[in-house]
């Protein structure tokens, strides 16, 4: 405010500066109530740097050496100030996106790497498929052979290496929704997880698991992956995996079993009282719904650390190795369309009694 | 035309040179630019009401960038950086509309 004492001097330079001020008090002064206070009054009404005003009202100095001086500060400052400026914004675009490159990347791969899962996977069941087809239709020539696929196709339903369909329940269980919270600086509402008391772990899944095969569900699978009998279901960090492949909440459980059973029985086990009791506590989700046709894909076949299949000489060449491990262990022979050559199963069982009538199974 | 040379190279340097800025300044860096973009509507302003003093310009520009990590600084000291970052931050976004304002009525006469 050093303009102010100069009021009424005869430098138009002062009279203009003040004039300035004074259209801007007349004019844009808010008509504030009795509460208003001088400072909230000045912060409204002048927004100009006082100093121009107080510059304006000193003597100018005029000389060439005092302008190209006042041409040097201004552009130093104007230098400084364009420095600050494109700083910012360079370290504010390296910022964000260096981070947000690397999640894309890492969201990319992943992506990539869970569709190459899903076609290997689509692809080892169809040649599954094919082996069994193969098989079957090898072992139906003979009454043994009968016998022996009879025997293949109740060992491959325990070890859930068959698709298989049929009546049963599903169970949808899933976290509690995300509490809305409100954010007590900015008064936003801000999305907060559900705490650890809403969320499922892996054993919560385990148990509702394992009191479906007490209640005598046949085959299950979880979020999609059918359960074998060496699959797992258990939690890296805060992600349930069910056969190392993570399953996101809400999740389903289908379990294939007697109709007429199953739900009674599992409706009353301990874990199915349980978490109908949660769904009040702690807000999860918790449905169980009855299916008269569910259908189960084949889980993936054991890994053979080991094992190698055994190279029979009437197979073709067509197998390509790179398939090989991924399939089941008679699945070497699986590609290759030729019927007398089952590999790797008890060969010498079928090959004796060639003239035994095929009875259709 | 003196001085947009200046800004114009002051703003490639900052690209070209991309200066790093070190972690115990970065909180002061956005309330930086709100100052540095008070400075240059009150100068612009000034200059179109003919009260223009380049010393006074490059001083407040200064001072207020000064001032305000100084604020911020003592604000986080004291744990009220983030109340302190949003009273600058309101304070100069009204002198920066307030200055805009008039920069239009000069301009656009309306």
């Amino acid at each position: 405010m050093r303009g102010e004492h100069a009021e009424g001097a005869p430098d138009p330079l002062v009279q203009r500066a003040l004039e300035l001020r004074g259209e801007a008090r007349t004019r844009h002064r808010p008509q504030l109530g009795v509460m208003s206070t001088s400072l909230l009054n000045e912060l409204m009404t002048y927004h100009l740097d006082s100093g121009y005003a107080a510059a304006a009202g000193r003597p100018k100095d005029r000389s060439p050496a005092a302008r190209r001086k006042a041409r040097v500060v201004l552009a130093v400052g104007l230098l400084l100030l364009g420095f600050v400026l494109a700083a910012a914004y360079r370290g504010t675009i390296r910022q964000a996106p260096d981070s947000e490159r690397a999640r894309q990347a890492l969201v990319r791969d992943v992506q990539n790497g869970s569709a190459l899962g899903d076609a290997l996977q689509r692809r080892a069941e169809t040649l599954s498929g094919q082996l069994v087809r193969e098989r079957d239709a090898a072992l139906t020539t003979s009454q043994a052979g009968d016998q022996v696929a009879a025997q293949v196709r109740r060992l491959e339903g325990a070890a859930a290496q068959r698709p298989v369909h049929g009546p049963g329940i599903a169970v949808v269980i899933g976290d509690a929704a995300a509490a809305d919270q409100v954010d007590p600086a900015t008064g936003q509402r801000i999305a907060v997880p559900a705490d650890d008391n809403g969320r499922l772990r892996d054993r919560d899944l385990q148990g509702l698991v394992n009191a479906l095969w007490a209640a005598g569900a046949e085959a299950i699978a979880v979020g999609g992956q059918r359960l074998a009998p060496t699959t797992t279901i258990r939690a890296a960090g805060e992600a349930i995996l069910v056969d190392l492949r993570p399953v996101q909440s809400p999740y389903t459980i289908e379990a294939v079993g007697d109709p007429d059973t199953l739900l009674p029985r599992f409706a009353d086990s301990d874990a199915a009282r349980r978490f109908q009791s949660y769904t009040g506590l702690y807000g999860i989700r918790f449905t169980v719904r009855e299916s008269t046709e569910l259908r189960l894909r084949a889980a993936t076949g054991p890994e053979l650390r080991y094992a190698s299949s055994v190279p029979s000489p009437t197979v073709s060449p067509a197998v390509s190795p790179a398939v090989s491990p991924a399939v089941p262990p008679a699945g070497s022979s699986a590609a290759a369309p030729s019927p007398a050559a089952p590999s790797s199963f008890a060969p010498g069982s079928v090959a004796p009694s060639p003239s035994a009538p095929g009875g259709g199974s | 035309m003196i001085p947009a040379l200046a800004l114009a190279v002051g703003v490639v340097l900052g690209l070209l040179v991309e200066p790093v800025v070190p972690l115990w300044l970065q909180p002061y860096l956005p309330i930086a630019v709100v100052a540095a973009l008070d400075a240059v509507f009150g100068g612009i302003r000034a200059r179109l009401d003919g009260i223009f003093d380049s010393k006074v310009f490059v001083v407040s520009f200064v001072s207020n960038v000064l001032v305000a990590a100084l604020i911020v600084f003592l604000g986080d000291k004291l744990g009220v950086g983030a109340q302190l970052s949003t009273g600058v931050v309101v304070v100069l976004g009204i002198r920066i509309f307030g200055n805009a304002a008039a920069i239009r009525r000069h301009l656009l006469r309306a």
